[in-house]
């Protein structure tokens, strides 16, 4: 029997923003009191996860998969 | 008795001993751990205790819908101590979602291993919303110890 896809089919890009977004605002709840500095921790963070996906991306590229 | 005590004022509520202010942080921690932000919202966090349900309960149904693989008992032994050890930690992370994991695996959910990209990408996001939980919970206790505001 052919086993069913997934439900949800998302992008690279689309799953990788999701997973930083999410992963980011907990992060600055966690670690940060007051919106100002909550607000400024999560946009840090979720820009370098966005940063880092995108630089291990082309840094990978040369590989054989 | 004198007759020159001075009137006396209402006690206030004597505060809890060490040990039950103790035994409560870890029943904090432990709702934190069953549901996301419980451990919060008990404390008046409200809204921490929004954004981690929210998050964390996100993370796991996109995780779900794009096919995520739980991990759990019982383990392949025959492909390697590497591969059953990731298997033990994979187990250990999605276990962190709690309630959340429970509530899949009864369900029937993630049980197929799915051999494309997103599958992964589900596992991932099931797995990242365990870790996260667990670091609620422990944040709850903290809260509740007073060793974080």
């Amino acid at each position: 029997m052919e086993p069913q896809g997934p439900a949800l089919v998302l992008s690279h890009i689309e799953a990788m923003a999701l997973f930083a977004f999410f992963t980011s605002l907990v992060f600055a709840f966690l670690s940060k009191r007051g919106w100002r500095d909550r607000t400024k921790y999560f946009l840090w963070t979720f820009v370098l996860f966005l940063l880092a996906g995108v630089g291990l991306g082309w840094l990978m590229y040369p590989f054989p998969r | 008795m004198n007759g020159t005590d001075s009137p006396k004022t209402p006690a206030a509520p004597p505060a809890p001993r060490a040990g039950q202010r103790e035994a409560r942080a870890w029943l904090l921690g432990l709702l934190g751990w069953l549901v996301p932000g419980l451990g919060h919202l008990l404390q008046k966090k409200f809204d921490r205790a929004a954004v981690f349900f929210v998050s964390i309960c996100a993370l796991a149904a996109l995780g779900l819908a794009m096919g995520a693989k739980l991990y759990g008992p019982p383990f392949v032994r025959d492909q390697g101590l590497f591969l059953f050890l990731l298997h033990v930690l994979g187990f250990v992370g999605d276990l962190g979602a709690g309630l959340l994991f429970f509530a899949a695996r009864f369900q029937g959910l993630g049980q197929v291993y799915l051999s494309r990209a997103v599958g992964d990408y589900g596992t991932v996001f099931f797995l990242a919303a365990g870790l996260l939980n667990l670091l609620t919970a422990l944040d709850a206790y903290d809260v509740a110890v007073g060793k974080k505001e």
